[in-house]
Parts: structure tokens; C-alpha cells; sequence
């Protein structure tokens, strides 16, 4: 008995120590069929994104579909749910590659749901494709590891939003010392981050840093000692509600200076919530709220097939769904019929531009460089609504 | 209860009581050690998780289910261990070193906390390990130095003696681990402190009177309790492979009591079978949802009635984002009021209906006490 259990150890061992080769495997494609996979979060606390992006991915499937698929192929889509528990992600993310057979992982939902299985997607050797988050660990790419290859996103991350914002404000709207309200968690140092260095590029003396906890509700001392240090422009690091904070402390104080946000508070929430106090307030952002009422051609054609198929008008988190699975189309149809994992590699490397029907800044990646977008849109609430006053605005001039 | 005829004194301290147990944990065993082969990496992964959940749940069994005292902070203690690792495989430590090292620092830290215990009781306890469970939340998403902060940690599978471990190697690693701890698990509990820990349970008055310091056994229960969760967090984090505050949150520490009240407070197999049902459900309702749709609409269409909308209908149910959580909920409650001693207990109760059948009595257990009320004998 015992020799037995010493054999299997040994060969358990000997399994154990084989080096994790980084080969890239084609898996998931037949004459007929490309199944993708994706975890979404459907029933945790981020399920306001999760549950769009999984229909925006759908729909995108059906339309390709409906198209004729991708030379000939239709795609499947398996879609799980991470309930934002990364023990759960990599469950599901084994489950796809395994069970299902994925060919490649389409955007995944989050940032520690997306980073905790990330290893497994690269040592299965399959393509990890614009996960919803703009963590750096899912783009940037270590020279010594092969298997970074496998990985692309296409979200501009925080950083390059504030950067942006703030670049484009001081430019052209001549405001002089910003300062920066901001959450204290990773988002908030994020911005800090990126605050610092293009107030160190623009050559401007950096001004007050105050932050504030989640979930915060008050915010008059960060406001007043914003006000007292003589601050013109405030760059808002906060999400939605406290960005509607943030801005009627400062009204209540009957102080006015210029608001620049990022992305979490460019979201039609904001100027909905912040009414009259919001007005003015520049937002950065990737892709154009959808104006519903407004909307004419490939736009309004999307808007009314996803009322039809959900029941409820579309907002951004679906688009981020959507044009996941739709750059991935471009590039799947670019790489021909013999669709492997490297051929796709070489077609997304090839540095063909991918746009989108929403206006958004063209995607295009190269050998080095796995985030497909370096600009971003500015836009300022008016008459209630976010409306583009900047297209195509990076900070490096 | 079966008791086998003592005959000799050796016998007491036997790890195995009958030759039963002796097969039945040899196959299991050679089961365990097979797993690899007889399993795929989604599988294997799953057999993982529930190792690390029961190691868990062996250290939350030892503090609440034998001495008595609640905790919603354990998951703090797995962060503790889980950081330790990140931070020192950093560092290039070896792994034997740092593990040990992260049983080590959380049982101190496990000792500290155990002090509150010592002046607080039931609800109250409670609230200071789950106070604490929040501050250690907010160290690790400050002292950035160390953490990385909010941006998380990155690791890789561990290095065995210079041994570089795959899915598989890491597998037996965690076997080993909750093999050993198990068995220490077995020992302590029929040591001298082990008995310590019962008798401040049923009462502390009794167990003051009988020589029993309070305050040694408990510090001593909180130690060791959150050295084992300690060493359950190394391998937590080497599973993830990325760790970051939000993970170690008051919703992971409630998972963990789930483990113990799912599982059977009172025995140390409850915590493989909490562990088992926490990690299995999500797998399972996944599979349930690709599969059962189409298997009903089978049997429905073979009684001669309309498939395709039975498909669409049990397809709605399944997929369905709030069901687990039902699921959840209704077992918890399910548990606490007609099976206290959880699947553990219903275990030992099936074993005895085959055992004694046609002669088992449900009153045979109408007697058993709950230790889950910590205010219990003061």
C-alpha cells in the first residue's frame, strides 16, 4: 500500500514540475463555430455593469451573428457569473477553458475578478481581450514573459482620463492652480497619481490634495480648504454621487471655481442629480452618452435592437459590452479563415484601426502596445446633459 | 452511540476506532492522492478551494465550536497570511520560511485579539473581531509600502525547494497541509488544552473551578485558531495568484461561519463538508444552468407536451441572478433550526439509521445540546 502511495506522489511530483511553457493554443474554433467566453459580475455589488456589458456582448453576438458570423463562423457566447468574487472568477474562468473550450476570453468584468484568473487564461495559452477595467496589469506587457502577448485592452485608464482633463482645462480654458478632491482608495491614487505628474508637465505649482472616504457624505472641509489655498480648477476624483457632493459644498459656499472629472462621474447620472450645481462641470470620457432622442443611423439602429431584445434603453456599460465583442469581429475577420490564436495575434499586432459606431477614438494596437486607445473625449454639462466640447484629446502634445 | 469494545488501554488513543474507519479513510486517501489523474484542472481547482475553505473552518471549529467563543474577523486573519506571503515571496523568501512565518505572526495576532475575549461575550465579541476585521482592512489598503495598497499584489505559485510547483504540485501541497493541520486538529482537541477548551465552553464557572485559567485557554484558542487561518491564507493568496483588501471583507468571514454552520459545529469533519458545499455550490448551479434547461425539456417533450417552452421557462429560473443567494439563505436557516450539527450531525444520524435499522429512534438525538449560544453556563 504504502509503495503504492509513493508511486503516485512521485508521479504527481514529476507532473508538478514540468515548467509552465508559454505556448499559444487555438481551442474553441470549428468550420461552423467560435465560442468566447466571459464573467460577468450578474448578482454582486458592481452587477449595474455587469449585467449591461453581458447583454451588450450579446447583442453584439446576435448581430454578428445575424450577419452571416465571422467568415462563416457564428459565435457562441458563454457568459458566467463572478458575483465580483475572484475565487469565483477563477472557477468560472477554468470552467470556460475547460469545459467549454473557449477560444478567447472577452470582457471579463472588474479588477481583482480579472487579474486573479488572468494567470490561467495566459498558461492555457488563449487571448484575454479587453476585460472591463482599466487596471495596467491587463495590458502592459513584461518583455521576459511571452505570455503577456495574450493580453489587450481597450479602455482608457483613469490615469490618462485625469491627465487629459486636466491637460485640456488648464490649455484652453486658462484656469492656473488646480487642486484635487479625491476617494481614498485605488480609483482615488489613480488620479492623485496622474494629477501630480501633469501638474509637474504643465510646470504649474500643485495645489491641495484633500480626499474623503467612500462613501462619504460630506464634504465641507475638503471644499473649504480647496477654497482657502486659493485652488481655480478642482479636479474631481470621485465617483457619481460625490461628485454631486463635492460641487454643491462648493455652491453652498458660495465658491465657484472650474470642475474637471473623469470617467466615473461622465455618466448621465451626474448632471441628472447635480441639477443646477453640476452645470458647467467638464467631464472626460471614451465613449458619448447615448442621447436616445437624438441619435440617428448605426447608433439609433443599436439603440432601438437593444430595447427590443432587453426591454430597457441602453446605456454606456452596455457599449462597453458591445464593442468589446465588436473589435473583436474586426479583428477575427481581418486575421481570414484560418482563424488560430496567433493568426489573431498578428491581425490585432497588424496596427489596422478599428472604429466604432458610436464616435468613440479608433482602437489600434501594435507589437508594444496592447491598450488600443491613448485619447479621449471632453465634454461639459449643459442644459442638464453631457454635451462633447473636445474630441480626440490626449496629454501628450 | 456504536462503541466498540475497549479491550486495552492503546485503544483510547487510536487515530482510527474501527476497521471501518480505517478503510473507509484509506480509500479516501488513495482517492485524494489519485485526484490529479482522475481530474481536470477545473476539478482539481475546486478540490483546492475546498481544501483552503476547510482548513478554514477547522480553525473557525476549534475557537467556536469547541471553546465557545464567536469570531466574524477570521477572514482579517487570512489576509494576514495571505499578505505575508505576497510580501516575502517578494522579497525572495523561501516558501517553507515564510509559511511557517505567516502561522507564526498571525497567531500572535490571533493571541491579541484573543484578550478582548477574555471581558467580552456573545454579541459583544462579535462586534470587536469584526471592529478588528476592519481595521486590518484599513491597514492593508494604507501601509502601501507593504500591501501595495489598494492596487493589489501579484504572485506566483509557490518554489518547493528550488522545486517550482504547478496545479498539480500546489494541489499535493494543500493536501499535505490539511492533512497535517487535520491531524493536529484531532490531537489538540483530545489534549489536555483541548479538554480546557470543551470545559470553558460548557462553562466557564465549572472549568474555573476545576483549575481551568480562563484566560490562558482562550488567548491559547484565538492563537492557534488564527495561526491555522493564517496558514490558510498563503495558500489562498498562491491560489488567487492576486490579493487586494476588498477581497478580506466582512461578506468572506460571514462564507467562513457559513462553512461551520453548514458543515456541523460541533465536529471537525463539519468543516470538509462546509467547505465541500461552499466551494461546490457556485460549480454546480453553473453546470445546472447550462444543462437542466435542455434535460427537462427532454422529459417534457417525451410526455408529448411543449419542450421548447419548458426549456425557456426552467432556462428563466436557472439563469436567474439572485438565486444562490435564496438558495443560501434557506439552507443558513434550514440548518440552524432542524439540523444545528450540520451535515456532520446528519452524517453520524444516517450512519446510525443503517446501523440500527429497523431499530433507530429520531429521540436518540433529542438530547443533544447546542454550544452555538455563547452565553451559555456564565
Amino acid at each position: 500500500m504504502q509503495m503504492k502511495y509513493l508511486a503516485i506522489v512521485v508521479a504527481g511530483a514529476a507532473c508538478a514540475a514540468q515548467p509552465a511553457a508559454a505556448q499559444f493554443k487555438t481551442q474553441g474554433v470549428t468550420d461552423t463555430e467560435i465560442v468566447l467566453g466571459t464573467h460577468q459580475d450578474l448578482s454582486g455589488p458592481i452587477k449595474a455593469w455587469g449585467v449591461p456589458a453581458a447583454n451588450g456582448l450579446k447583442l453584439a453576438a446576435d448581430e454578428i451573428n445575424a450577419a452571416g458570423g465571422i467568415n462563416g463562423r457564428k459565435i457562441k457566447l458563454i457568459v458566467e457569473d463572478s458575483g465580483y468574487d475572484p475565487k469565483k472568477a477563477v472557477l468560472a474562468t477554468q470552467k470556460l477553458i475547460e469545459r467549454d473550450g473557449i477560444f478567447a476570453m472577452i470582457s471579463p468584468m472588474g479588477s481583482a475578478t480579472t487579474l486573479a484568473p488572468l494567470p490561467i487564461v495566459q498558461r492555457a495559452g488563449i487571448l484575454h481581450l479587453f476585460p472591463i477595467t482599466a487596471a495596467e496589469f491587463t495590458y502592459k506587457m513584461d518583455p521576459g514573459k511571452p505570455e503577456d502577448r495574450l493580453k489587450f485592452n481597450i479602455f482608457v485608464p483613469y490615469y490618462d482620463t485625469m491627465r487629459i482633463g486636466l491637460h485640456w482645462a488648464v490649455k484652453n480654458k486658462g484656469f492656473k492652480a488646480p487642486c484635487i478632491i479625491y476617494q481614498d482608495d485605488e480609483m482615488g491614487k489613480n488620479f492623485t497619481d496622474a494629477y501630480k505628474d501633469e501638474v509637474e508637465a504643465l510646470k504649474i505649482k500643485a495645489g491641495t490634495m484633500a480626499s474623503f472616504k467612500r462613501g462619504a457624505t460630506d464634504f465641507g472641509s475638503q471644499v473649504a480648504k480647496a477654497k482657502a489655498d486659493g485652488c481655480d480648477l478642482v479636479a474631481l476624483g470621485s465617483v457619481v454621487r460625490e461628485s454631486v457632493g463635492i460641487v454643491t459644498t462648493a455652491k453652498k459656499l458660495g465658491w465657484e471655481p472650474g470642475f474637471v472629472a473623469s470617467t466615473p462621474t461622465y455618466v448621465p447620472d451626474f448632471p441628472e442629480l447635480g441639477k443646477e450645481n453640476a452645470a458647467g462641470v467638464y467631464g472626460v470620457g471614451q465613449v458619448e452618452i447615448i442621447d436616445s432622442a437624438a441619435a440617428t443611423g448605426k447608433v439609433k439602429a443599436f439603440i432601438d435592437a437593444y430595447k427590443a431584445k432587453f426591454g430597457v434603453e441602453p446605456n454606456n456599460q452596455v457599449i462597453a459590452g458591445y464593442n468589446g465583442l465588436m473589435t473583436f469581429a474586426f479583428y477575427a475577420n481581418l486575421a481570414g479563415k484560418n482563424l488560430t490564436t496567433e493568426s489573431l495575434l498578428d491581425a490585432m499586432e497588424s496596427g489596422k484601426e478599428f472604429v466604432d459606431i458610436f464616435g468613440s477614438p479608433p482602437i489600434k494596437f501594435s507589437k508594444t502596445d496592447h491598450l488600443g486607445v491613448a485619447e479621449a473625449l471632453v465634454a461639459q454639462v449643459k442644459d442638464g446633459k453631457w454635451q462633447t466640447v473636445a474630441k480626440n484629446q490626449g496629454y501628450k502634445d | 452511540m456504536h462503541q466498540p469494545v475497549k479491550t486495552d488501554y492503546s485503544q483510547d488513543l487510536r487515530l482510527f476506532r474501527t476497521a471501518g474507519q480505517v478503510w473507509s479513510y484509506a480509500a479516501l486517501a488513495v482517492f485524494l492522492l489519485a485526484a490529479p489523474i482522475l481530474f481536470g484542472n477545473y476539478l482539481l481547482s475546486q478540490v483546492v478551494f475546498v481544501i483552503i475553505y476547510a482548513i478554514v473552518g477547522i480553525a473557525l471549529i476549534i475557537l467556536s465550536g469547541y471553546t465557545g467563543q464567536v469570531s466574524i474577523g477570521h477572514a482579517a486573519f487570512l489576509a494576514i497570511g495571505a499578505y505575508t506571503a505576497a510580501y516575502c515571496q517578494k522579497q525572495g523568501i523561501p516558501f517553507v520560511v515564510y509559511f511557517v512565518l505567516a502561522g507564526a505572526l498571525t497567531g500572535v495576532v490571533g493571541y491579541l485579539v484573543g484578550l478582548p475575549a477574555l471581558r467580552l461575550h456573545g454579541v459583544y465579541l462579535a462586534i470587536a473581531t469584526f471592529a478588528f476585521a476592519f481595521i486590518v482592512e484599513e491597514i492593508l489598503a494604507r501601509w502601501e509600502s507593504v500591501t501595495n495598497g489598494n492596487e493589489g499584489i501579484m504572485l506566483a505559485l509557490p518554489d518547493l525547494f528550488g522545486l517550482k510547483l504547478g496545479d498539480t504540485g500546489f494541489y499535493y501541497l494543500c493536501l499535505a497541509v490539511v492533512t497535517t493541520i487535520m491531524l493536529g486538529a484531532i490531537n489538540l482537541l483530545r489534549s489536555p488544552t483541548g479538554r480546557a477548551f470543551v470545559a470553558l465552553r460548557d462553562s466557564e464557572t465549572a472549568a474555573k473551578s476545576m483549575g481551568v485559567n480562563p484566560a490562558r485557554y482562550k488567548t491559547r484558542s484565538f492563537a492557534i485558531s488564527a495561526a491555522i487561518t493564517g496558514l490558510a491564507g498563503v495558500l489562498y493568496a498562491h491560489k488567487l495568484s492576486f490579493i487586494s483588501p476588498e477581497m478580506f471583507t466582512l461578506s468572506l468571514s460571514i462564507e467562513f461561519i457559513m462553512i461551520v454552520i453548514i458543515g456541523g459545529i460541533a465536529s471537525l469533519r463539519g468543516a470538509v463538508f462546509g467547505a465541500i458545499f461552499m466551494i461546490m455550490v457556485d460549480p454546480v448551479l453553473a453546470t445546472l444552468k447550462d444543462d437542466l434547461p435542455g434535460l427537462v425539456a427532454n422529459v417534457v417533450s417525451v410526455l408529448g407536451l411543449n419542450g421548447g417552452g419548458a426549456q425557456e421557462a426552467v432556462a428563466r429560473v436557472v439563469n436567474a441572478p439572485g438565486l444562490k443567494s435564496l438558495i443560501f439563505g434557506l439552507i443558513i436557516i434550514f440548518f440552524i433550526i432542524f439540523e444545528p450539527f450540520g451535515l456532520a450531525g446528519r452524517w453520524e444520524k444516517i450512519k446510525l439509521y443503517v446501523r440500527l435499522f429497523p431499530l433507530y429512534k429520531a429521540t436518540t438525538f433529542k438530547r443533544q445540546k447546542m454550544y452555538l449560544k455563547s452565553e451559555r453556563g456564565r
